[in-house]
């Protein structure tokens, strides 16, 4: 089996990325950031005690498989997707599609993409990666957190999107079928920046868009309850700065690149106003990225007293004030 | 964050950062990971640090070779028992040292599996040795 002729570009993150990519390869002219803000990707979960996690942590975007539903709801593009009861026949799938030359997202536990640097690998069930070929016992893979196109071994993936535990992949994969000749964009624009508005402003959890930044910024000083010693502590801080800029946002907790969504929205929809918003959320985003160096800093110091714990959730009350303002007025401009 | 201030030398780790580029457009660039460019050998260190002192704890009898997995991938009890696909409670003996002997190859399989690593690797962590680094990555 050889490689199917594919376009690979990195992006800014992985399911927002394999779509993109998906689709730009198969003639769709559409870029990561208006993926990303019409499958109103942007949110904030902040999560103190879970069962599948080992110490306190926070999301930065919707949940996974939302950008692929929410752009095909809203864009009308259909995308085939399937899951699979064993190994065998998930990977046979896989070669099959391949043989056909067609080129397949799959979930994937990112801990297993062995191309990538060991510290970088963490077990997690929702990474998506794009297979465009194989090899003799190795795929082709196009993942949007690699420069090139990068080998795989067939056992890596099998393991990879075989993965149990939470979010466990089931083999899912899947690819687009249709993709309309005319798509609406404007209202889908509108659709996906109102809910995106309703998850950060009116989810009724505790936990959930600026409650729960605000529920992060009262509760990050009880980290070091949770922490083995201030090594683990420490690293769990720096870890702040690797979930907003490293995994896979773009930047500043996917602030940018939702900044940049604002910006082509706005000439899209011919709405000056947007542009203003737009610049403002750059800025919001600018905040964050203070947020992530600072934590990297103390973590790196172990400055890790209730001093600089709490200075650290100040900033981050600063940013749930400064994002209510902003999405009410972004809200009120629908 | 204005184009001029986003771009950092790390080829070890490349990211997509959206940015403002000189005529106000915002558009990403592929530039490097702040943190692994700035404090990779503080990672490491801590790394090592935690290796040795979970290392030490397989020794004396503490815990089991599948606690000190489990500890260094980030993994919960309920997320390892789902991974490895057994019970809760079962896994929990597992972490005990005093139950590890009595498991086996075929459940330790199961274990090394998720963690990526060989029973073989397992094992050797209940030699003891002057060498102290373990690598988890080795595959199975």
């Amino acid at each position: 089996m050889s490689t199917i002729p594919y376009r690979h570009k990195m992006a800014a993150h992985c399911e927002s990325g394999a779509v993109t990519s998906l689709l730009n390869n198969a003639g769709l002219d559409i870029t990561e950031p208006l993926v990303f803000g019409i499958s109103s990707g942007i949110f904030f979960g902040y999560f103190h005690k879970m069962k599948s996690f080992a110490f306190p942590t926070f999301i930065v975007r919707n949940e996974p498989g939302s950008i692929r539903n929410n752009l095909s709801k809203r864009l009308g593009i259909k995308f085939h997707t399937e899951k699979f009861h064993t190994p065998d026949e998930g990977m046979d799938r896989l070669d099959e599609l391949l043989e056909k030359n067609i080129p397949v997202a799959v979930q994937v536990d990112f801990f297993y993409m062995d191309y990538l640097p060991e510290w970088e690998r963490v077990h997690i069930n929702v990474h998506f990666i794009v297979v465009v070929g194989k090899a003799g016992s190795k795929y082709i893979v196009s993942d949007s957190y690699f420069p090139n196109l990068v080998e795989l071994e067939s056992a890596s993936l099998r393991k990879a999107r075989f993965a149990g535990g939470s979010m466990s992949p089931k083999g899912f994969l899947f690819y687009p079928e249709y993709i309309p000749k005319e798509i609406d964009y404007k209202k889908a624009i509108l659709k996906g920046t109102k809910k995106a508005c309703f998850n950060m402003l009116r989810i009724p959890l505790p936990f959930i868009g600026i409650k729960g930044i605000r529920l992060f910024a009262k509760k990050v000083v009880e980290w070091p309850a949770f922490a083995r010693d201030t090594e683990h502590l420490s690293h769990e801080i720096m870890k702040i700065n690797i979930l907003l800029e490293d995994q896979g946002t773009g930047g500043a907790g996917f602030r940018f690149m939702y900044a940049t969504f604002l910006q082509q929205a706005s000439a899209i929809l011919d709405k000056p106003e947007w542009s203003g918003l737009s610049k403002e959320m750059m800025e919001i985003g600018d905040g964050w990225r203070e947020i992530s160096l600072f934590a990297s800093r103390i973590g790196k110091n172990r400055e890790l007293g209730p001093d600089r714990l709490k200075e650290l959730g100040s900033m981050l009350m600063e940013r749930a004030e400064v994002e209510e303002r902003f999405f009410r007025r972004l809200k009120n401009s629908i | 964050m204005k184009e001029k201030d986003g771009y950092i030398d790390c080829p070890q780790q490349q990211v997509i950062l959206y940015v403002e580029k000189e005529d106000g457009k915002y558009e990403p660039i592929q530039t490097g990971s702040y943190i692994t460019k700035n404090f990779l050998d503080d990672y490491e260190l801590k790394r090592r640090h935690l290796e040795e002192s979970l290392k030490k704890k397989v020794q004396s009898g503490e815990v089991s070779p599948i606690y000190y997995y489990m500890v260094l991938e980030d993994l919960t009890l309920s997320e390892l028992s789902a991974r490895a696909g057994m019970r809760k409670g079962k896994v929990k003996k597992h972490l005990e040292s005093a139950h590890f002997n009595a498991i086996p190859q075929e459940i330790l399989k199961l274990y090394a599996d998720v963690f990526n690593i060989t029973v073989p690797d397992m094992l050797k962590l209940l030699m003891t040795t002057t060498d102290d680094s373990v690598n988890t990555n080795t595959g199975s």
